[in-house]
């Protein structure tokens, strides 16, 4: 129904045009034949008018858009940042995004995200309930280049150390694997990322066979175990360290070392 | 250092790079690359101003298929990586951190000291530390500091840091490419070497940089990566060589004329206007050594081989056909002793009786 009527709103003046368009040719002709060249000269003058708004009709007729996403970007940043719970490079959120939600997110429109996120709080602090923001390095509390995290987050889950990267994806294989039990019929892109990032945990999956939620969290959890502790006390120390040193726009978006790197 | 900038001209020096640098190992018998490297001179320029413009260089498509590759490898803190690690040589399990040297900015000095930072910790106190992305090590090349960003990471497998080197071309039933392999490793020995450099300037040992470089390639036709330990030792020889004939590089220089420039004269525009003989004229004071090779690394290789053409030369066969004409050095006389139209002389008795030989059976064959 909604695409018929928006057929219609847009091919309607298209369709009046071309019946004046028409009815002008035939005055011309009539014009011509009556001998009335003073009115074959304004007939014509009004055709050439209406071809031309016909012609600009015919380019501004946009081509309608593939089922525009429902929400905007950001929201579904936050969702697929939430699916997962940790600080995550960009390439994942597209493909988590792709694999549960809508599907309409690419790399290169997370780009600016960030910065966007961050000028938006320097000017209208917490007028938000939530911010996108940097995850931290735990040795020099600067912005992780690529990741993104939310500002809801307790401090310790957005600073990254040595051991985070690792451990971020063996939980966020763990958080996926638990959504797609979690659905009634999850889809074929939601199993094949499953399965990609299974194929990197030891035990989790054999070859090329389809993973299976259940057995990739055993095989992950087992892995986490070993590397939680210490990847969590590094992660709990900077958070001290950050708590203390930096303002809450540095909390957010890390220390200014751009700027130390800018004059370096 | 002044005769090298008399050479050179007034503008600035080409910066080295892996490439280039490892190109120096790939010929090392080139008095020519090795005198127009030394100086720092835009090999490129002058060879399309001898009108032998360089076709070498990357496809864009070979580029962004290698960063394509390079990308998924290094997903995710290098999962890939890590898991082919685990599989091929037996990394442990808790050896998963991961550092970013990128993290403190785009500046390369920047990056470069973070990465000294990082892997003189790793080296001290040992088990900190397994994956350096983005790192960026320094090498003196002829008294000048270049900045080499290895494609990969340095990392600590039992105590020693091994370069890796991702690269996009296929390994298929376990055979790739020998000489992309052989471009690999002659890369790899490049930061191989200057990772040892770093280590002796820091008075660590040396040693802990590994000489086997783990080699990461797509595994058959499909994207799936697959690792091998590749030995640089040899490259590493040959790499070490070069470098100290670059130091050395007066001895080759005081065989030149004084006075001789290769400098392009260029005026306001930057368009070159030294005359074309008298460049021509100044580039063959110097000695190449042409070799078929040298056309996939050398932006003179045109000129040379179209020089080593004109007179003869049997280095524009190609190595193997060289070596197998036993020291004969030009193509006239190659034929004349096979046709018998020359006097061999004593050393030359034994190849000029196989040659004979060979036209012998030729004309039976064809006749």
């Amino acid at each position: 129904m909604g695409r018929l009527l928006s057929c219609g709103i847009v091919e309607d003046p298209l369709d009046a045009l071309e019946e004046r368009i028409t009815k002008l040719r035939a005055q011309v002709r009539e014009a011509k034949a009556a001998g009335d060249h003073a009115r074959v000269k304004l007939f014509r003058a009004q055709l050439a008018d209406a071809e031309r708004a016909w012609n600009a009709a015919l380019e501004e007729a946009p081509a309608p858009p593939p089922s525009p996403p429902l929400l905007p970007l950001r929201e579904q940043v936050h969702q697929a940042l939430t699916l997962l719970g940790v600080p995550t490079p960009s390439r994942l959120i597209v493909s988590v995004n792709e694999a549960f939600f809508a599907g309409h997110l690419s790399s290169s429109q997370l780009t600016s995200l960030r910065r966007d996120e961050e000028r938006s709080f320097r000017t209208t602090p917490y007028s938000r309930p939530y911010y996108l923001c940097a995850a931290l390095t735990a040795d020099l509390l600067a912005p992780a280049r690529g990741l993104l995290a939310v500002s809801t987050w307790p401090l310790a889950t957005r600073i990254v150390g040595p051991l985070s990267s690792r451990t971020d994806f063996l939980t966020a294989a763990i958080r996926i694997a638990e959504h797609i039990a979690r659905l009634e019929a999850p889809g074929e892109s939601a199993y094949r990322l499953l399965t990609r990032m299974a194929q990197n945990i030891p035990g989790a999956v054999d070859d090329f066979d389809q993973a299976v939620p259940a057995r990739v969290i055993a095989a992950a959890e087992a892995e986490l175990a070993l590397h939680r502790e210490a990847d969590q006390t590094q992660r709990a120390e900077a958070a001290a360290r950050a708590t203390k040193q930096l303002d809450a726009v540095g909390q957010f978006f890390g220390a200014g070392l751009k700027s130390a790197a800018r004059t370096a | 250092m002044s005769r090298l900038d008399t050479l050179r001209g007034p503008v600035p020096p080409h910066d080295h790079n892996a490439r280039t640098i490892a190109a120096l190992a790939a010929n090392p018998g080139c008095n020519r690359r090795a005198v127009m490297d030394a100086a720092g001179i835009d090999k490129e320029k002058t060879a399309r101003h001898l009108g032998h413009p360089a076709t070498v260089g990357q496809s864009v498509f070979a580029i962004i298929r290698a960063n394509a590759f390079e990308e998924q490898v290094k997903a995710n803190g290098c999962a890939q990586l890590l898991k082919l690690l685990r599989e091929k040589l037996d990394l442990s399990l808790p050896e998963v951190s991961y550092d970013d040297v990128n993290n403190v900015g785009d500046d390369r000095g920047l990056r470069h000291s973070r990465t000294r930072t990082l892997l003189r910790q790793a080296a001290e106190d040992r088990g900190g530390g397994t994956l350096f992305d983005h790192p960026v090590l320094k090498l003196n090349i002829a008294g000048k500091s270049v900045y080499l960003e290895p494609a990969l990471i340095a990392f600590q497998l039992k105590g020693r840091f091994h370069v890796v080197e991702i690269k996009s071309f296929a390994v298929i039933d376990g055979q790739a490419d020998p000489g992309q392999v052989a471009a690999a490793a002659r890369q790899s020995a490049v930061y191989v070497h200057a990772l040892r450099e770093l280590f002796a300037e820091r008075n660590l040992d040396p040693a802990l940089v590994s000489h086997d470089v783990i080699l990461v390639c797509p595994e058959n036709f499909a994207n799936t990566p697959t690792a091998t330990l590749v030995d640089v030792r040899q490259q590493l020889t040959v790499l070490k060589r070069q470098l100290s004939r670059l130091t050395r590089i007066d001895t080759i220089l005081d065989e030149l004329p004084m006075g001789l420039t290769f400098d392009l004269m260029h005026d306001q525009d930057g368009t070159p206007t030294r005359s074309r003989d008298e460049l021509l004229k100044a580039i063959s004071e110097v000695d190449a050594r042409y070799a078929p090779e040298c056309l996939a690394s050398c932006e003179m290789a045109f000129f040379c081989r179209d020089e080593a053409r004109a007179c003869g030369s049997t280095d524009a066969l190609g190595r193997t056909v060289r070596d197998q004409l036993g020291g004969l050095e030009s193509v006239a006389t190659v034929l004349g002793l096979a046709h018998g139209t020359l006097l061999a002389a004593p050393d030359q008795a034994e190849i000029a009786s196989q040659l004979r030989l060979v036209r012998q059976f030729r004309l039976e064959a064809t006749a």
